[in-house]
């Protein structure tokens, strides 16, 4: 994946833009560009639950997933919310950012279903910050598949 | 706090503010072909319901409301994202509206707490 775009001069690492009000919601916005195209990436969290956006050359909303651990035996479950289906490409990802971080994921992807580097790349990229971020839970209990 | 961060194609603000005795945080994410609500009390986004303009050939518009995920026997709820999208219609945006809303309770008075906060700080 090729480097992030910059935003020169102003002490903001490869277009990262971090803003908190009191810790209880945290919005983060940045953009990659990969194979010619731009991914870019929202991720708002509460304090239960983690939103994410990934936009593929453009800021269409795309489909709505939610994803989360399951009881009793931690597998995760996946929802079409809004205009997906489980063989759309933010299903999968919903999936494994669960299985990855233990998070609790809504997840709203516009990147198209032809294009699986595509897709490895932007939930790689999406999985990293979100471990960067300090969001992703211990790996205690292990989430199986 | 608007945040129109450079270069970044979704323009959203964020606020917190004190609705019926509960702190409410509320997210508004403008996308290029919908508006995102996130209004929530509870850390998590709650119920989520799709709201959209139905456009009648000779009638004036209707609205579609449906819950998508969490609770479907909250009318208040409905009610809620019905207010705003008729907001966000007669702003002259035909964005369809998803809004998120996790609330500690269903009274009234929340309901035209999160109306009027979001209107105040509307992104259409």
């Amino acid at each position: 994946m090729s480097t992030g775009k910059e935003t020169a001069g102003e002490g903001l690492a490869t277009g990262i833009h971090n803003i908190m009000i009191e810790d209880h919601v945290k919005v983060t916005c940045f953009s990659e560009v990969s194979d010619d195209l731009t991914l870019h990436f929202q991720i708002i969290r509460l304090p239960n639950q983690i939103y994410a956006w990934i936009g593929c050359n453009s800021a269409k909303f795309g489909h709505l997933y939610a994803a989360a651990p399951t009881r009793p035996n931690n597998t995760v479950s996946v929802a079409s919310l809004l205009a997906g289906a489980s063989d759309n490409t933010g299903s999968g990802i919903a999936r494994r950012i669960v299985l990855k971080t233990g998070l609790n994921v809504i997840l709203a992807c516009n990147i198209p279903k032809e294009n699986p580097m595509l897709e490895v790349n932007a939930e790689k990229r999406l999985v990293q910050k979100l471990i960067e971020l300090g969001y992703a839970k211990p790996k205690s209990k292990g989430l199986s598949s | 706090m608007d945040a129109s961060e450079l270069g970044f194609p979704v323009r959203h603000k964020k606020l917190s503010v004190d609705i019926t005795g509960n702190r409410t945080d509320i997210v508004i994410c403008s996308y290029d072909d919908h508006i995102l609500v996130i209004a929530t009390q509870i850390g998590s986004l709650g119920t989520i319901i799709n709201a959209r303009k139905e456009e009648g050939v000779l009638t004036n518009p209707t609205f579609h409301v449906s819950v998508i995920f969490g609770k479907r026997d909250e009318p208040v709820l409905v009610a809620c994202a019905r207010q705003l999208i008729e907001h966000i219609s007669n702003s002259g945006s035909s964005r369809p509206l998803i809004l998120s809303l996790g609330l500690k309770d269903h009274s009234l008075g929340t309901l035209k707490g999160i109306v009027s906060a979001v209107i105040e700080n509307c992104m259409w």
